[in-house]
């Protein structure tokens, strides 16, 4: 058997309170999938193989005490995407957000998200690799080098939260958590073959995500059953005093309802959805859901978002002038890389060459893009023209959830869930779109909309594509109204039911 | 060449006040300008009241450098602010005091720039739309120096402070490189910008201790300036009329950081006297690129300024709202709770004493500069009432008391150190009253008056800190006699030992009685009263 964790966490956690395996033997069968497919996938940055055994060893000794509540992740493995802050105390772990600026840096606390993890009795096994701050949807700008595709390793598995998407895939955890700015968790879930949530902005606390761009940052779980994903992003959401942007909502339990199909479901399907670029397989994996959920009794309408075609530009207008603010601190100062100087040096060059020498190429193409859209003279043209946008792409997918779209000739449906596709393509090549950053940008042409609108969305895997040897993962997402995680984790799971996509694995040698 | 036959001064300020909230602005780090911090607290000779705590060192001196931080101050990654409510209130309190309104939404917007001691490269602060805006104060309408004025506020916004950079060892010596301590940064900030509204220095003075005296009442700063609690930059220019009658406006000099009473004075005359002399020279007036910002140098003589480099017109600071955090939205009722909230201020306070007590615009002005000693007064003044005394008359006495017999102790103790106030003696409010109501009885001399002040004062070595004024004096012996056997006896002594006055006294002389009173005193060894002895050795030397 190649696959540590052949159940569900919810199974998992069953087979411990019954006795039927320790939290150790889970642990251990995860860290030696890690050891065993690392090298070739180089998915994890960081393995922590005494702490996790020894938080194992806790758990099962907490196990044996019965008088304990049973936790609801007990025994989870989980890898974390290495910009989430892990305190430096849990097996010298390092946040590097894989950058040379941060290669050594040990934090010293623990992302709210994570303690939520932990508390609920999860075990971090990995810190895992990303495009270098989550800039990047390749998991290719990275020190550590690229993350390669389970399915196929001259590929990439999409980024930035990458190296998570490719733990889960190969097994190597039961679940993980990555963050996404502008499609990061659900771009690379689609060419992983994973479900894959993020949570509408607000619903899970920030404290503790190195910073990209803070208005559309957002943490949210990988996993390879929709089950997971509910247990999951019911564990990390939640208030925090520590994020002022976090919402002031409980906790919701996801897991309670999850089987519950929805009555006359509604999908909008954009017409966006079927753009020009799109490769015929994803076009072809939209059809068959659509399809798919029409036999499940969906209606299943044409709707119009008519600014999506203006989210790119936004995007990389706030992500970037957000971005170039939140990563000034790495000046070389306080902590991470400082270049050295010459006694004739002054500050400038202190600044200049540590921060030309600690960050990577697409960083600096981000920062110096973001520095230009704030500055004065071209606020407006820029920064404030792309809020504009930004309002208007919300007001478009608020328009499709109350049924009032402006365009439509008739009356339209309130949809429950949109559903398009994650990325136009599958998995390219590694190394293919490197020297064009602009078609690297337009691979998230799907995405980037839902987190300037804060909206939750779930990726789903939706079939495959034949190309020689390999079977590429194609990944389509429903995308709900604010705080509709409960709604969109149950349509996920009524597609899960119906088709077999996602419980097709990689071939690992 | 013209000839310069007026100048008028025009200035504006921007004070940045460090408000005194437990917590930082945007942390749950300890404020070091905040009360009672940087005493440790295990520490048993630490003062124990918070008043005292200002009479504590430097906070940048008494706390080690880098203990006041957390994640959030350092600006490490992943860390995120929270905003301090309090120091939204007291920045609301003081914008009220300052006549402003309070904006129902404000916002909190990054202002990026590269500094060492700048922990996040960019500073949170309220660049679009500040809390208060639109206020205004009127100065001189106490003492009556000078005219009244108004000075318009144009706004007061919040912001953090940032670190502060070093560039000598912990203890002086020496280093070869900079570095930077962080307790100060992100301490919550008040800047208040006001109108180009000033004349002359004197009124740039009084406004300054103005503000001072509303924070400290409103419990919004101690208002120390050792300790760098407020910051002053004048905005300072000329108007010169030449003698052909034209005017020629000279150029806005900024002068960065003073904290001092002392220097803001000393900058703004030496501004007044240079700028009409630097307009002959150079010729250039004020308009668009003249601005030049400049340091104060109090080492030579009455001061001066010198001019900095000028990295303001070199930055652009890319404002944008900081998407950490929400905006601050105030509603009527929080803002009428607040408004509420405020107590009597100093300068209404000082106008009653003027009115309800007869107090010299002086005497007012002294008691109101801080609250400890205002409160302090006013609490004497109700004891004086609970001893029966009408109001008009407590309050009178009960300011001669604090202001002669207390003043004189607090400055012996103070030494030439750290000021010392009044409250802080030792001697309760109701302690001064029983002084004041023995006095009222003639039961004590006013000389005994002052010397049971001293004996009620701490370090309480000669009497309890409870004791009761009329008992101790009692103890002492220092309760007036009245008997007319011994007052006659006392006289007699008098008359025997000064032969010569009594003759003097007698032929009509009257003068001379002086010299017979106090040797009769003297034989009374401080239990006489002068005003009886007076009438008693008239009759016998009639």
């Amino acid at each position: 058997m190649t696959d540590a964790h052949p159940t569900t966490i919810a199974d998992t956690r069953s087979a411990l309170l019954d006795r039927k395996v320790s939290a150790v033997d889970i642990t251990r069968a995860s860290l030696a999938a890690i050891d065993r497919l690392n090298p070739s996938l180089n998915a994890a940055t960081q393995v922590f193989h005494d702490a996790a055994l020894q938080r194992a060893a806790q758990l099962d000794a907490r196990i044996a005490d019965r008088r304990a509540a049973p936790l609801p992740l007990l025994g989870a493995t989980i890898a974390l995407k290495d910009n989430i802050c892990l305190d430096s105390a849990y097996g010298d772990a390092r946040t590097t957000c894989a950058s040379r600026t941060l290669e050594h840096y040990r934090s010293p606390f623990t992302a709210s998200a994570v303690q939520r993890l932990i508390d609920a009795g999860a075990i971090i096994v990995a810190k895992t690799n990303l495009d270098e701050f989550a800039m990047g949807s390749s998991t290719e700008h990275s020190i550590f080098g690229p993350t390669r595709n389970p399915f196929d390793r001259t590929r990439v598995c999409g980024g930035s939260s990458g190296g998570s998407a490719c733990a889960v895939a190969a097994g190597m955890a039961a679940a993980a958590l990555g963050s996404d700015t502008g499609g990061s968790i659900r771009q690379p879930a689609g060419w992983c073959n994973l479900f894959a949530l993020k949570p509408t902005y607000g619903r899970v606390s920030r404290y503790g995500l190195v910073a990209y761009a803070s208005s559309l940052d957002q943490i949210g779980p990988f996993a390879r059953c929709v089950a997971d994903t509910a247990l999951l992003t019911s564990a990390i959401c939640g208030h925090d005093p520590a994020d002022s942007t976090s919402a002031g909502l409980p906790s919701p339990d996801l897991t309670s309802d999850l089987d519950r199909p929805i009555d006359k479901l509604v999908l909008g399907v954009p017409r966006q959805a079927r753009s020009a670029a799109n490769h015929p397989a994803v076009t072809a994996a939209l059809d068959a859901a659509i399809k798919t959920f029409s036999h499940l009794g969906a209606v299943v309408i044409d709707i119009d978002l008519p600014h999506a075609e203006h989210g790119i530009a936004a995007y990389y207008i706030i992500a970037t002038a957000e971005a170039s603010s939140n990563l000034a601190r790495f000046d070389g100062i306080r902590y991470g890389h400082r270049a050295e100087l010459a006694p004739s040096d002054d500050l400038f060059d202190l600044y200049a060459r540590s921060r030309a020498e600690g960050l990577g190429p697409e960083v600096q193409r981000r920062i110096m893009l973001g520095t230009h859209v704030l500055s004065s003279g071209y606020y407006d043209a820029y920064y404030n023209t792309a809020l504009k946008a930004r309002r208007l792409i919300k007001r478009d997918f608020d328009d499709a959830f109350a049924g009032t779209a402006r365009a439509a000739s008739r009356p339209s449906h309130a949809c429950h869930a949109v559903l398009m596709p994650t990325s136009p393509g599958p998995a390219f090549a590694l190394g293919e779109r490197s020297s064009d950053p602009m078609s690297m940008y337009l691979e998230d042409i799907y995405t980037v909309g839902v987190n300037l609108a804060g909206l939750p969305a779930i990726t789903i895997p939706a079939g495959f594509h034949r190309d020689g040897a390999s079977n590429l993962p194609i990944g389509l997402q429903l995308i709900g109204p604010a705080l509709a995680e409960g709604e969109l984790t149950r349509i996920a799971r009524m597609f899960e039911l119906a088709t077999s996509h996602s419980s097709i694995r990689p071939a690992l040698a | 060449m013209h000839k310069v036959a007026q100048v008028e001064l025009v200035v504006g300020l921007e004070v940045h006040v460090e408000l005194a909230t437990r917590s930082k602005m945007f942390s749950r780090a300890p404020n070091p300008a905040g009360r009672g911090v940087g005493v440790p607290a295990h520490d048993p000779a630490a003062p124990r009241k918070d008043r005292e705590s200002c009479k504590d060192t430097s906070a940048g001196t008494a706390v080690p450098p880098n203990t006041l931080i957390d994640p959030t101050v350092l600006g490490l990654p992943g860390a995120l602010p929270v905003m301090n409510r309090a120091a939204v209130e007291m920045s609301m309190m003081v914008g009220m005091a300052l006549g402003c309104s309070i904006a129902p939404l404000s916002r909190w917007d990054r202002k990026s720039y590269f500094y060492p001691d700048l922990p996040k490269a960019y500073q949170i602060s309220q660049y679009q739309l500040p809390l208060c805006f639109d206020g205004a104060v009127e100065l001189g309408a106490g003492d009556g120096t000078l005219p009244a004025r108004r000075i318009g506020i144009i706004r007061a916004h919040l912001e953090e402070d940032a670190g502060k950079l070093l560039h000598e060892a912990p203890g002086g010596g020496r280093i070869d490189h900079s570095i930077v301590d962080w307790n100060r940064a992100g301490t919550p900030l008040l800047e208040i910008v006001t109108q180009p509204d000033f004349r002359n220095a004197d009124e740039v003075v009084e406004f300054a201790q103005m503000l001072r005296n509303i924070c400290r009442f409103l419990g919004a700063s101690e208002g120390v300036m050792q300790k760098g609690h407020m910051r002053f930059e004048p905005n300072i220019n000329c108007v010169l009329t030449l003698d052909d009658g034209h005017t020629v406006r000279t150029p806005i000099v900024e002068v960065k950081n003073l904290n001092s009473f002392k220097s803001l004075r000393g900058a703004i005359e030496h501004e007044r006297r240079e700028q009409p002399g630097r307009w002959l020279e150079d010729g250039l007036t004020l308009g668009p690129g003249t601005k030049t910002t400049r340091g104060w140098d109090d080492a030579a003589g009455e001061g001066r300024t010198f001019p900095q480099r000028g990295k303001e017109d070199a930055h652009d600071y890319r404002y944008f709202p900081d998407p950490d955090l929400a905006p601050v939205v105030v509603d009527e009722a929080w803002r009428e709770r607040i408004r509420a909230a405020i107590p009597e201020l100093p300068a209404i306070r000082r106008q009653r004493y003027i009115g309800e007590y007869g107090l010299s615009g002086k005497e007012a002005a002294v008691l109101v500069e801080n609250r400890e000693v205002c409160l302090y007064y006013e609490s004497t003044i109700e004891a004086c009432i609970e001893r029966g005394m009408d109001r008009s008359g407590a309050g009178r006495r009960a300011a001669n008391m604090i202001l002669q017999s207390g003043a004189k102790r607090a400055n012996e103790r103070a030494a030439g150190a750290e000021p010392v106030l009044v409250s802080d003696l030792g001697i309760r409010p109701e302690q001064i009253a029983g002084i004041i109501r023995l006095r009222e009885d003639g039961a004590i001399t006013s000389n005994t008056a002052d010397e049971l002040f001293g004996l009620l004062c701490s370090p309480h070595e000669s009497e309890p800190a409870d004791a009761d004024p009329g008992e101790v004096a009692a103890r002492r012996g220092l309760i007036v006699v009245r008997d007319d056997a011994a007052v006659s006896r006392w006289c007699e002594q008098a008359i025997a030992e000064q032969p010569q006055a009594a003759a003097d006294v007698r032929a009509g002389k009257s003068q001379a009685i002086g010299r017979l009173v106090g040797a009769a005193m003297k034989a009374s060894a401080g239990k006489g009263e002068a005003g009886a002895i007076r009438e008693r050795l008239m009759v016998m030397l009639k």
